[in-house]
């Protein structure tokens, strides 16, 4: 899969860390941004989505708030 | 869209009390698949968990995922998609998600609850934009700031103690006069210092803001009130059953929207069972620990009921070929 994706998320997010398994048991790569420590980033996330929530997970530009595994699913092309 | 499979036992919630009973039933070598959309359900979001027996301070996603890998280990399915209705047949049931279509002999509804909202004007508008529901999630985003955290219980309470590792006041209020949380919780809570400012008997009375949340106005015993400048606000107020499959099957709700179940976890309907915090058998004590031990429960009697069932109903046998 050749999509650039890019998760924005925190250290005790457990709906982040469901987002990133998902990338790690389907060999997605993806880069992860902690906002938490990073505020450059969360100012980024605001721009992005108007919201301070996590996890925003960017994939090629459409995003994604929220951890929602069959429209990742569809967004990344993994079948169930 | 025609039945694509069908199971001795759907449990319908992936939570810590339907992979309970998915763990039990498996082991019964019944055909199982527990199908929820939000995996590990409340206890996925509660951060580090010091009180489940066996598992000292632990994840509670992490303590989710190991019991999956235990259902799954022992031949239980667990699918990740929400169930949208369960409906009787004869005396089977259809389960349907978006993308399937499945038959049991026999259910576990395992749903969980829903956060409880303050319901207060602007609430739902500044979702996201410093109102929030999970500290666990959010509470690390505003480094420095100053929050509100809502609530009177273990939730509130160990929200505060994570997000004092970030922010620069927490502001933690309950309409209480005192807590409702665990004393070894109210220790660490203590050990915070001013660095929390503890308001009893107050409620939330308005909630300020445009594009994000600006203050909140609070009120003391219905008479001072006073303004709060935060830039965010978790609701940390309890929840609400999640009883939208148990109405449409006519199951006997208590007064506050709970499914009733027997000492065996069984409901009013022939076949249905029901365990976790979406049954009100120990009251407001819900925990992790009581939801497994439902979810246990709930398993055998589904067990020992699909043997005087065994096959499907003849609504759905389909003849030999």
């Amino acid at each position: 899969m050749d999509k650039k994706i890019r998760i924005y998320s925190t250290p005790s997010c457990s709906y982040c860390r469901m987002a990133k398994d998902f990338f790690e048991d389907n060999n997605i790569s993806y880069e992860d941004v902690d906002v938490a420590s990073d505020e450059e980033a969360r100012e980024e996330l605001v721009k992005k989505t108007g919201k301070m929530e996590v996890p925003v997970i960017d994939i090629d530009g459409e995003l994604m708030i929220g951890f929602d595994e069959e429209k990742l699913r569809e967004l990344t092309g993994v079948q169930s | 869209m025609e039945a694509s499979e069908k199971y001795d036992l759907v449990i319908v919630g992936t939570g810590v009390s339907g992979l309970a009973a998915a763990i039990y039933a498996g082991r019964y070598k019944l055909k199982v698949a527990a199908i929820g959309g939000e995996f590990g359900g409340a206890t996925a979001t509660a951060g580090v968990i010091w009180n489940y027996p066996g598992a000292k301070g632990v994840d509670g996603y992490e303590l989710a995922k190991t019991m999956r890998k235990q259902a799954e280990d022992v031949g239980s399915e667990i699918i990740d998609e929400k169930v949208e209705a369960v409906t009787k047949g004869g005396h089977c049931f259809l389960i349907e998600t978006k993308k399937r279509k499945v038959l049991a002999s026999t259910v576990i509804l395992a749903m969980g609850t829903k956060r409880r909202h303050l319901n207060l004007p602007n609430e739902k508008e500044l979702t996201g934009k410093g109102v929030h529901y999970c500290v666990t999630c959010d509470g690390p985003l505003y480094g420095g700031k100053d929050v509100a955290i809502i609530g009177g219980g273990d939730a509130s309470v160990k929200g505060a103690v994570l997000a004092a590792q970030y922010v620069n006041k927490i502001y933690l209020i309950t309409m209480d006069p005192e807590f409702n949380a665990e004393p070894i919780n109210m220790d660490s809570l203590r050990n915070l210092g001013d660095k929390v400012e503890i308001i009893t008997d107050t409620l939330v009375k308005e909630i300020v803001g445009t594009d994000k949340l600006e203050e909140i106005k609070i009120t003391k015993n219905k008479t001072a009130e006073r303004v709060l400048d935060v830039d965010a606000m978790f609701v940390e107020i309890g929840s609400i059953p999640d009883n939208a499959v148990a109405s449409a099957l006519n199951l006997k709700l208590d007064d506050e929207g709970y499914i009733e179940v027997d000492n065996n976890m069984a409901t009013n309907v022939a076949g249905v069972f029901a365990s976790g915090d979406t049954v009100n058998f120990f009251g407001d004590f819900k925990q992790c620990i009581t939801a497994a031990a439902m979810g246990s429960v709930a398993a055998t009697s589904a067990y020992n009921y699909s043997k005087t069932r065994g096959d499907l109903c003849s609504l759905h046998k389909k003849p030999a070929s």
